[in-house]
């Protein structure tokens, strides 16, 4: 059974989990050794998602509590070290699209799961990606799309990745609910998933599971 | 509302619907043919085995844009180039109802408001870029017992505020509360305009929002004339009611602020949520009224698997959808109820409402064939022909899964052919395959 801090996390209880995380602070507990306890709590929570056990509100309410945690013990402007072991991730919504909930998600999974997430934002253009794949070394892409407009999107952003000759580094997905097999096939993408569950699973396949 | 032998609301709104009187038909044909598939669509809900499977269409944006072409940005602000769109995207089709661009706003709508809650093509978006609502905390976690004392004083002097800046001078205004007589309130609302040029700047944004909305509704009544009267065809959407849950945290709180208020303030919520419900359902029924229209549509955004447990769902969203679905059906009403994302674990929850009342649609992500087996003698349902499916697939292969939902689904009778979602990008040959298999089986069986 989980105790203290991680407990009020994982039951979703944010005043208890703040209070509790303040009072190890006002007793020297160090803020980065919070975050982390914090952050094993969330993986738990992520466990249950995964396993169909928990829900979207789950997580993102667990992501709520990190949030306000973090907020309350690491001293102002500074982040605590998110950086994952399994890997690199840059992601976005493509261009001419603007939802960020099922995108928002999956950098919160991809994260609570070990990989560095770079969040590129929504109505991002295709420049932007290879950008960012080049300074951050990604090894993983991953593209964001709720509308069907958003396929071709997609697969200029691919085709700009191509051209600027980092197709062979990187793995790349693309997600939203309208993303299917043909979608996949259409914009020359290397996997796909219709709910938010699947990218850590196809990072995981991609990356031997962080091994 | 107890109704007993008197004719309800929703009788005589079917019977006029079907008979098109609203209408000025080309000629008899048209007449007899709108009406035969009105009566068809209003039998299709109703249960009754017809031997026909109708074919409707969700609602088509992009794809009937390019029969001109529009672009988005046109669409929202050309409505001849829009108007002619629409024309020859059903003039090319032989779908048994319609569905316009009752969702293509008019830009000049938002625009005369600086509207933040959207992004608009040839504004934030490229031209050919759909429209998209943002998402956003509207009403802040602490403004609950705010919002339950004096809905309409949050509404006008703290939600319209943060949706426009054009209508900001309003929160300078006294709360209307105050106004009792010449010698408490009008006194100050006078002044707090006149004072305020702000508040005048308000009014005349307003004004040039509504001169848009006029232009875009005389608009959208020709295409009724056009596609009803020469075409032949029902007009699908109608009046609408939103789902309590939705209405908070699509517009009210954002989905993350709802998802921290099912934890933390649940009561708060419901109490909103309980305090929406009869708005929305007389929403729903002054729209059919004014409209002439019996059916009332539903859509519904935060309820699908997935997005919360059944719990979540049982607790939070299910009882006030389940209170206006009822409430309406009482009336006699018909309901279309859109689901959009994945909805097998909730399909069960429609059978709790009078059986032959709703239209239930399907986005792919739900199984359509699950949804027959669960809704078969509840409710009639339609759509699920990915989206993904007509814009990528072959026509064989949309052939063969079209085949197979009107096999299973259009089983005796409940069924009716549509698409998974607003239809953007599709082959219109994938498209035409999909209505053709519809009308074949119709006349097979």
């Amino acid at each position: 059974m989980p105790q203290g801090l991680t407990e009020a996390i994982v039951n979703l209880r944010m005043d208890e989990a703040v209070t509790l995380a303040q009072r190890m602070l006002a007793g020297g507990t160090e803020p980065l050794a919070i975050i982390a306890e914090s952050s094993e709590a969330m993986q738990v929570i992520g466990r249950r998602f995964a396993a169909g056990e928990a829900f979207i509100p789950e997580l993102i309410m667990g992501g709520e509590i990190m949030k306000s945690i973090s907020q309350a013990v690491m001293p102002e402007g500074d982040e605590p070290d998110t950086e994952g072991a399994k890997g690199t991730v840059v992601i976005g919504t493509v261009q001419g699209d603007i939802h960020d909930i099922g995108k928002d998600i999956v950098v919160l999974m991809l994260r609570i799961g070990g990989y560095t997430v770079h969040d590129l934002g929504t109505d991002v253009p295709v420049e932007d990606f290879v950008v960012a794949i080049k300074q951050h070394d990604a090894g993983i892409v991953a593209l964001s799309g709720l509308l069907t407009l958003a396929f071709d999107a997609m697969k200029s952003t691919v085709d700009g990745i191509a051209a600027a000759g980092l197709r062979d580094r990187v793995k790349i997905m693309i997600g939203g609910a309208p993303v299917d097999e043909n979608v996949r096939a259409y914009t020359g993408a290397d996997g796909w998933g219709g709910d938010v569950g699947r990218a850590i699973k196809l990072a995981d396949e991609w990356t031997d599971g962080g091994a | 509302m107890q109704h007993g032998a008197e004719e309800r609301l929703g009788d005589g709104l079917i019977a006029r619907w079907v008979s098109g009187a609203h209408l000025h038909f080309a000629d008899d044909e048209a007449r007899k043919s709108y009406q035969a598939r009105a009566q068809l669509i209003v039998d299709t809900i109703r249960l009754r085995d017809t031997g026909k499977i109708p074919v409707i269409p969700a609602a088509t944006q992009k794809f009937a844009f390019d029969y001109v072409p529009v672009t988005f940005r046109e669409a929202m602000t050309e409505f001849d180039k829009a108007f002619a769109a629409y024309v020859r995207q059903y003039e090319d089709t032989e779908f048994d109802a319609y569905v316009g661009p009752e969702f293509i706003f008019p830009a000049g709508m938002f625009e005369a408001l600086a509207w933040n809650r959207v992004r608009l093509p040839g504004v934030h978006l490229p031209d050919d870029k759909s429209f998209q609502f943002v998402e956003a905390e509207y009403m802040k976690a602490g403004e609950y017992d705010e919002y339950l004392d004096d809905p309409s004083d949050w509404i006008l002097r703290k939600y319209l505020p943060r949706l426009s800046p054009k209508l900001e001078p309003l929160a300078q205004l006294p709360p209307l509360r105050n106004m009792v007589a010449f010698f408490q309130g009008l006194p100050d609302l006078v002044l707090a305009a006149a004072e305020n040029p702000g508040v005048v700047d308000a009014m005349k944004a307003l004004q040039a929002s509504g001169a848009a909305v006029q232009e875009w509704y005389d608009y959208l009544g020709r295409i009724d004339q056009e596609l009803g009267g020469r075409l032949a065809l029902p007009h699908l959407l109608g009046p609408m009611a939103h789902a309590p849950f939705d209405i908070i945290s699509n517009y009210y709180r954002g989905w993350r602020g709802t998802i921290v208020d099912m934890y933390t303030r649940p009561e708060k919520m419901k109490a909103l949520m309980e305090r929406l419900l009869p708005w929305q359902l007389q929403y729903g029924i002054d729209g059919a009224k004014s409209l002439g229209h019996p059916i009332v549509t539903v859509y519904l955004y935060k309820g699908a698997d997935g997005l919360m447990s059944e719990a979540q769902f049982e607790e939070f969203y299910w009882p006030t959808l389940k209170k206006l679905l009822l409430g309406l059906v009482e009336e006699g009403l018909l309901v279309w109820v859109f689901t959009q994302g994945k909805y097998d674990s909730r399909l069960h929850h429609f059978k709790e409402i009078p059986a032959g009342t709703c239209l239930i649609h399907l986005e792919s992500g739900t199984d359509a064939f699950l949804a027959k087996e669960v809704l078969a003698g509840s409710q009639c349902i339609e759509g699920n022909v990915s989206s993904a499916l007509l814009a990528t697939a072959s026509v064989d292969e949309v052939e063969a899964y079209c085949v197979r939902l009107a096999e299973v689904c259009g089983k005796g009778g409940g069924f009716m052919m549509d698409f998974s979602a607003f239809l953007d990008e599709a082959r219109r040959e994938n498209v035409r395959k999909m209505i053709e298999v519809a009308k074949r089986y119709g006349r097979s069986s």
